[in-house]
């Protein structure tokens, strides 16, 4: 089996400690294996790309980071604890798409949401935290459509407010389920300054897309997922013809260009 | 005018006004909160559910809420426990617990003498039979019930928004769920004096419904729900009286016309939309 | 033995007997098909929107299988268009119409000073009083029902599955849809004198569910679905009457056919667990054969 071109992370050595660390990872939903094998280390202002084909498990994993998802063997640290004990400080930006378009929030209310445990249970939202949420929505670009109502925007204005959201968790690692999927091109320059933004301050990345510009854009590492890890390292390293191949199985359908490759997701 | 207040004079019609706006306005708050989470249908099902409960406490002697509140719950946790094991799916437990929990309901009270007016009323509500002791009960409850709405707002906004999120925050979204689905029994069980244990539904449905349609805030909807409720109970019992119908359902009746009344006249939705849309067509059309 | 053949020695009961196995059967049939595309709801949906079209008959003076019909159809009708709205969901706007219909039918019959006795009898019904009839009618119905299921048995199950699948072949989906929410919206209307709107989902939906959680085949469980069925129209039958004769106990014939399918149902549901491990080990042998060859 082809083996990434760089060795993980092993464990907390000199250096600050991994935001997440995963160790030997396989996952089972109601007794079903789902995902396994995969080791995979996270650093602070590191970004990794999650790659794969749909059905592959990607989401499973980011489900199990939240601690949503029964970790069969081996490890998840997350930020040093469990997944279970590090919510709060970990972001999960789901696709906007999920959401449902009728409901009668403001893109305001929205980020508001990411503040919800720093504000607590019994309170209401105060000043600092409506400060935070504008300036994250100012991070993002849509400052003036705060008021909105959030399925009002457009597909890539929706994922925008969602990143805000993160945003104003200030949290130490974030989780996105394919945050460019159908994004239009501003909305897709605008998250990738904000994710930018978000890895400089030390806060670290894990997204799963199947655009391979994309991920190498917004991130420095990936991890090739399909039911199996097939690679895990530097982006240039990782996404080659071969591992990609090896990880789309038969459905990788050719080759284009230095680093696009053509095939069905 | 003389007519409704000639109709009120009465002291017994004065307390089901109390009644009739309180539970009104308590089932147009909580109605936004059962359309947000899509759980019209399973409202009717603890309605239907609620009726045996009802029919053994009153057997029993104990109080209506206590009595009626517990069966409910446990109800609940029978739909629960069958709909998530693989075996039968939840809309097939949602059928076989109403229709065994009813017949249950009937075959209690069918033991009883005088049964055909009890059922009458535990099903569909005997306003005008209320206490003052009743009324107090009400008011508890209501005031129970949207002091916990406002305390847990924002988590149940979230929760029926975004569960996922809710979970990865580290809310307890399971006990969150349930916390609601208790509120809302103890909210049926308040109805079942004023409209009986098949009706509640229609109350907690039509004025958030209504609601919606005119406004896209959610605080601003719930004081509109209400409003549109308590209108609606206060209404239907005027009606009820001067037509010598029963109560319940001529509530149920004008809170159904007030939300056909929304989707034909709120503006952005309903028929002056689908007009308009009607017109830009034929225009692109012709040019 | 005695004890649950002795009621039917009084033409009266034979006449509730008959009419309870017809539903039993009738409804465990028609169940399978209600609970293979999950209509539990359309049920529950027609048992509130047909009662004003039942008091409707009742005041007007026609017979009441004709004010269900009717009103089954404009049933019918309606469901289609509540989609429009995005804003208000499908199902509020169901329940609502649903309820509002019911809410109408409960004010016709409050206008009468003998409200209560015709809304228990309207919802209820008189399993004990029905009359030949009834019966013949239940018969005559129910044979129509159960052939056309018959007949259409595989196109059914093909749409209840595979309902991209069924398009794609060229079936009108639209109307073996049609045709499957008439044979319920039948079974509705001649089981509601006997019966009561109300009892009738239990009819429909507990003998199949049962049978469901008992086998896998489509065909063993419509025969379990009837059977249970049958049997709760019988047992159900045999101890209100003892009930009431030996114990002075009054208890609602309908209701109580429904308890014993209730029964039946936890019966099924504590058998599953060791159903499911009999089947398990007999394909799991298979399996492991399979696998064997493959690896």
């Amino acid at each position: 089996m082809p083996t990434s071109a760089e060795p993980s992370a092993n464990g907390p050595a000199a250096g600050p400690a991994a935001a997440l660390d995963l160790r030997d990872v396989a996952l089972a939903y109601d007794r079903v294996p789902v995902v396994e094998g995969v080791t995979a280390s996270i650093l602070p202002g590191r970004g990794v790309a999650l790659v794969g084909p749909n059905g592959a498990g990607k989401s499973t994993l980011l489900r199990a980071v939240l601690g949503l998802v029964e970790v069969v063997r081996g490890s998840i640290a997350v930020l040093g604890r469990s997944p279970a004990a590090a919510r709060g400080e970990v972001a999960y930006v789901p696709q906007a798409d999920v959401l449902d378009a009728e409901f009668p929030v403001s893109a305001l209310q929205v980020v508001l949401m990411g503040r919800y445990r720093r504000i607590g249970w019994l309170r209401r939202p105060g000043r600092a935290d409506r400060a935070a949420a504008a300036q994250a929505l100012e991070q993002v670009g849509l400052a003036a459509l705060a008021r909105r109502r959030f399925g009002a925007l457009s597909g890539g204005q929706r994922q925008r407010v969602l990143l805000a959201r993160a945003i104003a968790q200030e949290a130490r690692l974030l989780l996105l389920d394919e945050p460019f999927n159908g994004v239009d091109a501003t909305s897709q320059e605008l998250l990738l300054a904000a994710l930018a933004r978000l890895r400089a301050g030390g806060a670290a990345v894990l997204l799963s897309t199947h655009d391979l510009a994309l991920a190498h854009l917004a991130c420095d590492q990936a991890c090739l997922l399909n039911h199996h890890q097939f690679g895990f390292g530097p982006v240039g390293a990782t996404l080659t013809p071969e591992l990609l191949r090896a990880t789309y199985g038969g459905r990788a359908l050719g080759l284009s260009g230095d680093d696009l490759i053509l095939m069905r997701p | 005018m003389s007519g409704p207040a000639g109709l009120l004079a009465p002291a017994f019609m004065q307390r089901a006004l109390v009644e009739a706006v309180l539970v009104g306005a308590l089932c147009g708050v909580v109605g936004v909160h059962v359309l947000l989470r899509r759980l019209p249908f399973f409202a009717m099902a603890m309605g239907h559910a609620t009726f045996p409960g009802v029919v053994l406490a009153s057997i029993a002697g104990i109080d209506l809420l206590l009595g009626a509140g517990l069966f409910g719950l446990a109800v609940v946790l029978a739909v629960a426990l069958f709909g998530s094991t693989r075996r039968v799916d939840p809309t097939s437990a949602t059928g076989v617990v109403l229709a065994g929990a009813f017949a249950l309901g009937v075959l209690l009270v069918s033991t009883r003498s005088g049964f055909s007016r009890d059922l009458a009323a535990y099903l569909t509500g005997s306003i005008v039979t209320v206490r003052p002791g009743d009324l107090v009960v009400t008011a508890a409850v209501a005031a129970a019930v949207l002091a916990a709405l406002a305390a847990l707002h924002k988590e149940l906004l979230l929760g029926a928004f975004d569960p996922t999120t809710l979970a990865a925050l580290g809310y307890p979204a399971v006990a969150l769920d349930v916390a609601f689905l208790v509120l809302l029994e103890l909210v049926v069980v308040a109805c079942v004096p004023a409209v009986g244990t098949i009706l509640p539904v229609a109350l907690l449905t039509a004025p958030a419904a209504a609601a919606r349609l005119w406004t896209d805030r959610l605080g601003v909807s719930m004081a509109v729900g209400g409003a549109l409720g308590a209108a609606s109970g206060a209404a239907g019992l005027l009606l009820s009286a001067a037509w010598r119908i029963a109560a319940g359902p001529a509530i149920v009746l004008v809170a159904a016309a007030a939300f056909a009344a929304s989707l034909l006249l709120a503006p952005g939705h309903g028929a002056r939309r689908l007009a308009r849309r009607a017109a830009a067509r034929s225009a692109t059309a012709v040019s | 033995m005695r004890l649950l053949l002795d009621p039917f020695a009084v033409p009266f009961m034979r006449r509730a007997l008959a009419e309870a196995l017809l539903l039993g059967v009738l409804g465990g049939a028609v169940g399978v098909a209600v609970v293979l595309r999950r209509l539990a709801f359309y049920g529950e949906v027609l048992s509130h929107t047909v009662f004003p079209g039942v008091v409707l008959a009742a005041i007007l003076g026609w017979p009441l299988p004709l004010g269900a019909l009717v009103f089954a159809l404009l049933t019918a009708a309606l469901v289609a268009p509540l989609g429009a709205s995005r804003r208000v969901g499908a199902d509020a706007s169901l329940a609502i119409v649903m309820t509002a219909m019911f809410a109408v039918g409960v004010a016709l019959v409050s206008l009468r000073s003998t409200f209560a006795t015709d809304l228990t009898l309207l919802l209820f019904g008189r399993l004990l009083a029905v009359g030949a009839g009834e019966v013949l009618l239940t018969a005559a119905v129910g044979a129509a029902v159960l052939v056309t299921l018959g007949l259409l048995s595989k196109e059914l199950v093909l749409r209840a599955f595979d309902p991209g699948g069924a398009a794609a072949l060229g079936y009108r989906t639209v109307a073996l849809d049609l045709v499957l929410n008439l044979c319920v919206a039948l079974v509705v209307v001649v089981a509601l004198e006997a019966v009561g709107t109300m009892l009738v989902l239990a009819f429909l939906v507990i003998p199949a569910v049962a049978a469901r959680l008992v086998t896998e085949r489509i065909a063993t469980m419509t025969l379990v679905a009837c059977a249970l069925g049958a049997l709760g129209g019988w047992l159900g039958l045999a101890a209100s009457f003892q009930a009431s004769v030996r114990y002075g106990l009054r208890v609602g014939s309908a209701a109580a056919v429904v308890a014993v399918l209730v029964a039946c149902f936890l019966a099924c549901l504590a058998l599953a667990p060791v159903l499911r491990r009999v089947r398990a080990r007999a394909a799991g042998g298979a399996r492991a054969a399979a696998a064997g060859r493959a690896a």
